[in-house]
């Protein structure tokens, strides 16, 4: 009973330990997995076999870069084949017999690099070069040059939302191959790349073999799992899934959308170059046509059946389709035919299934969408209820004890206004929704701004975090001018905000929507997330105990529920987890708006405790609220606005007196009655 | 040819491709200005309409080029073959949104959309699998007239194209503006829970939006056949991309800017190939598009409704 | 509740497994008893590409059941296997599908040789694998010289030794020969080229256009038709503001058609030809007459189908195939594979098993007389008889629609380019 709600939180180790055997048993299944993977050609030594799985595992690694983009960045990529194509052109280009100019001095640095050879042909008078750059040197040039595209193409799509961004990243898909056709010079256009140069190991080429090429295509799903994996897990991950969600929010909680954004496209557009350049290393040519609409179609199906965002549901959605079309359709046909001479059904004998392969992606979309949206492997696992004992338990008040570190480490100097605005303005068309609004919110103090519906108070707090840029007027935090930063920005100074309608990220656990809000405060990037140094695991650790801390706030409601899933909360909690994320950024000034709608008279009493304690700790806190009794109660200064403009200002006594504020709420009539009997 | 000879005569090839552009484009304006959903379907059941129509035909005793009809037997078998056409996709289309994109309505996020890029490929596979890749020969029953204005050509089927579709725009541009059930239209595209409370039966709405944009696609099928006297599988492809970009330049949702955006794409199609080379023609398309959806996703003449936020 | 679900689910894939055992075993039940050899074929049998290689597989096929029926290749039964090279998602040949099939023709150590491919992009992608097996293929239509090419000989056949064998010209020849025509025969001296975006459609009108610089035709324009696309009239109005006195168009069908009969509107005076693209039944009914009037065509083979031992053939295909359509391919896919079976043969007669570097070696001497005349092969694989026939369409209203000898005459040899 008296033990402190972090204590608790500690003794919550079931939990924990159930994800440690989850991550032990994932690395088990992985194991065997790859045990099995490098054993099949044992098995089946079959070259035209071998061949499929090698080609398969092509398709398993351009489903997992596509499942960066949609999956994990919810960016619905429609033309993702063409980073496909830029990677094999890229390859094609470097080493091949394609591009052939004339030999001259220019070249020789490049041919003692190793990079070009001079060519001697019969019959042709001046010597060309040959280029022949090493696959393993073009694996990840491929991969940054597919990058770079990946940031012209999507750098378009920033400001557009689904449905627009697809059609905007078809028109890119349908571009590339028609401009790999229109320019024959660098890839002999329709007529399919002449001999690119197959993989070269310690003096051993691969040829035409596929038993290298399907290890190599092996090793390349592996590595691709293990940096997604890990990009998954990390601040990066994290905040792909908060744009996925409401890129609104993610960007109000510190993520900056737009860097996040072009390095899904970069990221995903990588892993995409990479198996372009292992595709035409093996096939030794390539077809403008091997990379049109279809096959971006194709592995849209993929990630869809697999599970869009789940790493190992998009690898086996690709096996499972590709193999489809090359092993089984082909076998099931004959399979159909045999049964057709043993029946004598006519049709039977004459029905080839792997045409219908794409009929069958047409029913696959359609069946998932409507059906199992989450895919043959959902995203996330179930996790475990919570036990009778927690569901049963008497809410703990939690509150702030003395445990708990400054919330910030910034020093504030008192007798600056920490928040000081002038001559604010916002219109929207014809109406005026604030208008040359003065403020100014000391250190250490807790304002509320109230107002009828329609006075602008959300208008205004927009305006403060940039999510609207204001028309005209200065907002300044600590004399710094904040006007016309973009939301991340403003968290990254100091300002936090919830929202009136609540933003959550649905999708996402407790905990993920906690470390979301660590984003500025941070500073992991892709590379990092991958390598996972010390630093990096330092970080993680810290941000979690951070997480753990702010969770601990609220006492034992949202604490056991951490690694559940935000939709599953009860409205008060969506609303104390809204508080908490906006609370783990540090913020120096917090706003707050509408805390406590929907809560019922104790539960708003106890936020009014941990919204003091909170100033207690240090946060200055601006809130908007409808609940004059808590104004009353914690309110140091009350800001009144009435049609975008400030009414009143002053102590909450104060402002109920006031003519002005009567009259804006209840109207001029029964303002006389009010002040008739006040009088009498 | 003379320099201006040859100007006119690709503005008339122009205004009418960009008349079958803009008939294609109708009705998927009008259907994604409602529920602001891309319909991919919407192309494939041009081409099944196409189908359906020569089906028609046949069932009629059209084939091949051998009869020429004037007159009343042609505006019979013309209509005959509309209302079939018509109806027929109509309720396709009705059944796909029944089926498919009911359950989907109101979710978030491009899953509906994604819905209809599979009914898309059920279509263009049923077609593929049971017809054939081969292009089929449509029925021809109408006259060859044709007008001479200098060096360049004016044929009676160019105007009749042109004749046609500006009337299905206005039909339906009226329709929207002016009937009840037209105005219930706008009011869900607007904001569909206030529509709702207002009375308005939005099921009712949108299934009837999609049924009216199906028939529009079948009719477009149709008059495609007759226009280029082929059909095949493939027809709903390259045209799609093109007329969804017209609907897109026009102002998605906006009816008589699906008109005037489809003359635009046919013009630039037109003088493009000219005065620069036809192989070409794809990429300046899609780069238009993308241009627009970029810098002024509402259009060249604004939207119908505002956009989702 | 879970558990009876897999219990459920194991039994029905049990029995799935078991009813395929079952059909596995009736269907292996047929034993053979005799000596055989495997044949390869594979042909894009998806997608935009299937008529033809159904027209192919019938002539090839049809030859290996007729020397079957006979009493087999110096003894040993052919058996032959069909893969399919085209996927759905490439909508036509699929250039790494095909690869897979190469692959497993090699995997499969009775397979002594192949037939096919049907296209020039798939060939690229078999050939190199082919090589490196020794495994020989024939293929007749894919016609891009390259892969033949000696210049190119370290990627397409990295062994060395020629695997790729022809039974039609390459269009280093059909296109050429064609201008010469034009040249000489109907003293052009403009033209337009164009091209269908396609493999074969833009090899053929380059070799057509080279040549045609060459010897003197100016090309006033080059330009390129999308498929897909349903209409053609901006670039025929340009092509009509230019004037040429003939237009050369070099691809298949799919554009063709279309293009044809939309060039009946906008030029219909003008001189218009084609490759073997423009050839074929599915031209003759998708175009029709008046349309198709007077275009010229070419085929990278000489003109057999009225000689008198074709007439014979025609009955055999027609009572084989039902009503099935032939056309010049089917030709050269009979005759390949009938030089296929007699390499086996060759080969049994020296008392040696079949196997594929014997089988090669006798392909490569092949002396055989077929259908389309005199079948040998230069050292590259390529056919020595270069001839390249022209064809007009003119309309034959006393003979049946689809008689493409009656309603497509031949004209005569296209000159050859001088060899240097």
């Amino acid at each position: 009973m008296s033990t402190s709600p972090l204590e608790q939180a500690r003794g919550f180790l079931p939990i924990f330990w159930e994800r440690v055997r989850s991550e032990q048993w994932r690395r088990g299944v992985s194991l065997v997995l790859i045990v099995l993977a490098c054993a099949f050609p044992l098995l089946d030594s079959n070259e035209g076999d071998l061949d499929a799985a090698a080609n398969a595992t092509a398709f398993a690694t351009l489903a997992l870069g596509l499942n960066i983009v949609v999956g994990f960045a919810g960016l619905l990529d429609l033309g993702y084949a063409a980073f496909f194509a830029i990677g094999a052109y890229t390859y094609g280009v470097f080493s091949s017999y394609q591009v052939q100019p004339e030999w001259s001095g220019f070249w020789e640095p490049f041919q003692w690099l190793g990079f070009v050879a001079r060519a001697h042909s019969e019959g042709v008078p001046v010597d060309h070069v040959h280029f022949q750059v090493s696959f393993w040197l073009m694996l990840p040039v491929s991969a940054l040059v597919a990058a770079f595209f990946g940031v012209v193409f999507g750098a378009p799509t920033l400001r557009l939302k689904g449905d627009y961004l697809a059609i905007v990243t078809l028109g890119f898909g349908e571009i590339v191959p028609i401009v790999a056709r229109n320019t024959p010079y660098l890839t002999n256009g329709a007529q399919g790349l002449n001999g690119a140069l197959p993989p070269n190991l310690l003096g051993y080429s691969f040829g035409v073999q596929s038993l290298p090429f399907y290890y190599l295509g092996v090793a390349l799903v592996v590595f691709l799992i293990f940096v997604s994996s890990r990009l998954k897990e990390s601040r990066i991950g994290r905040a792909w899934l908060a744009i996925r969600e409401d890129e609104i929010a993610a960007e109000a909680m510190g993520v900056n959308r737009t860097k996040l954004k072009l390095l899904a496209f970069a990221v995903g557009a990588g892993f995409a170059g990479m198996t372009g350049t292992f595709y035409v290393a093996k096939l030794q040519t390539a077809t403008p046509e091997m990379f049109t609409f279809p096959v971006s179609v194709m592995l849209l199906v993929m990630i869809v059946l697999g599970g869009m965002g789940s790493v190992a549901g998009v690898v086996i959605g690709a096996l499972l389709l590709q193999l489809l079309q090359s092993w089984f359709l082909q076998d099931l046909t004959q399979w159909v035919h045999a049964l057709g001479r043993f029946t004598g059904i006519g049709l039977l004998e004459e029905i080839d299934l792997v045409q219908s392969i794409e009929l069958i992606f047409g029913i696959i979309l359609v069946l998932m969408m409507l059906y199992r949206r989450q895919g043959l492997i959902p995203e996330r696992m179930a996790v475990t209820a919570l036990t009778h004992a927690q569901q049963t338990a008497v809410p703990s008040r939690g509150g702030l004890k003395g445990e708990l570190k400054p919330l910030h480490g910034k020093v504030v100097d008192p007798k600056v206004p920490l928040l000081e605005i002038r001559g604010l303005a916002k219109a929207f068309g014809g109406i005026q929704a604030v208008k040359s609004l003065d403020l100014r919110v000391m250190p250490g103090s807790i304002v509320a701004i109230i107002g009828p519906n329609g006075s602008g108070k959300t208008t205004f707090f927009n305006l403060v975090t940039g999510l609207t840029l204001p028309d005209a007027g200065s907002v300044t935090l600590s004399g710094e001018s904040i006007r016309g930063l973009g939301p991340h920005l403003i968290v990254e100074k100091g300002i936090a905000r919830t929202f009136q309608n609540l933003r959550l990220f649905p999708n996402m656990t407790l905990m993920e929507n906690l470390l979301v809000g660590t984003h500025t405060r941070t500073s992991t990037g892709a590379v990092g997330a991958v390598l996972r140094l010390p630093s990096v695991r330092q970080e993680e650790a810290a941000a979690r105990e951070r997480a753990l801390e702010v969770l601990s706030i609220f006492g034992n409601r949202l604490m056991p529920r951490r690694e559940h899933l935000a939709r599953t909360l009860s409205y008060a909690n969506r609303r104390r987890l809204e508080i908490a994320r906006a609370i783990i950024t540090e913020p120096v000034l917090l706003l707050l708006d509408e805390p406590t709608a929907g809560m019922n008279p104790t539960e708003t009493l106890e936020l009014s405790d941990q919204i003091r304690g909170l100033r207690d700790r240090g946060v200055t806190i601006l809130l908007i609220e409808h609940k004059l009794n808590v104004v009353n109660e914690i309110a140091e200064k009350v800001i009144v606005l009435d049609h975008g403009e400030k009414i009143a200002e002053g102590s909450p006594a104060e402002v109920h007196r006031n003519e002005e504020v009567l009259r804006a709420y209840l109207g001029r009539t029964a303002t006389a009655a009010v002040r008739a009997a006040a009088a009498s | 040819m003379e320099f201006l000879d040859v100007l006119l005569q690709q503005i008339i090839n122009g205004v009418s491709l960009g008349a079958m552009y803009a008939l294609l484009a109708l009705g998927f304006t009008m259907v994604y200005g409602i529920i602001e959903l891309i319909n991919f379907a919407h192309f494939n059941v041009f081409m099944v309409g196409s189908f359906v129509a020569l089906w028609v035909f046949e069932a009629m005793g059209f084939s091949g080029q051998s009869q020429v009809l004037y007159g009343l037997p042609l505006i019979g078998v013309l209509l005959v073959g509309l209302v079939v056409v018509m109806l027929a996709t109509g309720f396709l289309g009705a059944a796909i949104e029944r089926v498919a994109l009911r359950p989907l309505r109101g979710f978030p996020g491009t899953a509906p959309m994604i819905t209809t890029i599979g009914v898309s490929y059920i279509l263009f596979n049923i077609i593929l699998l049971t017809m054939g890749a081969s292009t089929l020969n449509y029925a021809n029953p109408m006259p060859n007239i044709r007008w001479e204005i200098g060096d360049a050509t004016l044929r009676l089927r160019e105007v009749l194209l042109w004749v046609v579709s500006f009337a299905l725009m206005l039909g339906l541009h009226y329709f929207v503006r002016y009937t009840k059930m037209g105005k219930a239209m706008q009011a869900t595209a607007q904001d569909q829970e206030a529509a709702r409370m207002m009375g308005v039966d939005v099921d009712r709405v949108v299934i009837t939006a999609f049924f009216l944009g199906s028939a529009l696609a079948g009719a477009a099928g149709m008059i495609f056949g007759l226009y280029y006297n082929y059909t095949s599988f493939i027809i709903g492809y390259t045209a799609g991309l093109r007329a969804f970009t017209a609907a897109v330049l026009g102002g998605i949702g906006n009816i008589p800017g699906a008109m005037l955006g489809g003359i635009l794409i046919g013009l630039i199609e037109s003088l493009g190939g000219q005065y620069l080379e036809v192989r070409w023609t794809d990429v300046i398309i899609f780069s238009i598009l993308v241009l627009v959806l970029v810098f002024r996703p509402a259009g060249l003449f604004g939207r119908m409704a505002p956009s989702k936020s | 509740m879970s558990q009876n679900r897999f219990v459920r689910g194991g039994l029905k894939t049990a029995a799935v497994l078991g009813v395929a055992a079952l059909a596995g075993v009736v269907g292996f039940g047929t034993a053979h008893a005799q000596k055989t050899v495997k044949v390869g074929i594979s042909l894009p049998l998806t997608g935009a590409d299937a008529e033809d290689a159904v027209h192919i597989r019938n002539g090839a096929t049809m030859a290996f059941d007729e020397v079957n029926a006979a009493g087999g290749a110096g003894g040993y039964k052919i058996e032959y296997w069909v893969l399919d090279s085209g996927t759905a998602s490439a909508g036509q040949y699929d250039p790494a599908q095909a690869a897979t099939n190469a692959k497993k023709f090699v995997g499969d150590s009775a397979v002594v040789g192949a037939i096919g491919p049907v296209m020039s992009g798939e060939g690229k992608a078999m050939t190199p694998i082919l090589s490196e097996a020794n495994l020989a293929t024939i293929t007749p239509s894919s016609t891009n010289p390259d892969i033949t090419d000696p210049k190119f000989a370290g990627q397409f056949k990295p062994k060395g030794k020629a695997i790729y064998f022809r039974t039609v010209t390459t269009d280093a020849f059909q296109g050429p020969n064609m201008a010469n025509w034009m040249h000489d025969k109907l003293k052009i001296k403009t033209v337009f080229v164009l091209d269908d975006s396609g493999a074969y459609g833009v090899g053929i009108a380059d070799s057509f256009q080279k040549q045609a610089e060459k010897i003197g035709i100016k090309i006033l324009g080059r330009d390129q038709l999308n498929p897909k696309e349903a209409d053609y009239t901006t670039v025929l109005t340009k092509i009509k503001a230019l004037k040429p006195e003939a237009l050369y168009y070099g691809g298949v069908g799919q554009a063709g058609v279309k293009l044809a009969k939309q060039a009946y509107d906008v030029i219909p005076g003008m001189i218009k030809a084609g490759g073997d693209g423009m050839q074929g039944t599915s031209i003759l009914k998708g175009v029709g007459f008046p349309a198709i009037e007077g275009w010229y065509c070419t085929n990278a083979s000489p003109h057999v189908t009225e000689d008198p031992g074709t007439a014979d053939w025609v009955k055999r295909y027609k009572a084989k195939f039902a009503g099935a359509v032939y056309d010049d391919y089917t030709i050269t896919s009979y005759d390949a594979a009938l030089a296929m079976a007699d390499a086996i043969k060759r080969v049994a007669a020296t008392g040696a098993t079949p196997n594929r570097d014997n089988v090669r070696d006798a392909l490569q001497q092949t002396k055989l007389k077929t259908l389309q005349g005199e079948v040998s092969f230069d050292a590259n694989g390529d056919i020595l008889q270069k001839v390249v026939s022209v064809y007009q369409y003119h309309e034959n209203k006393a003979k049946p629609a689809d008689d493409m000898d009656a309603q497509v005459p031949y004209i005569g040899v296209a000159p050859e380019v001088p060899q240097t």
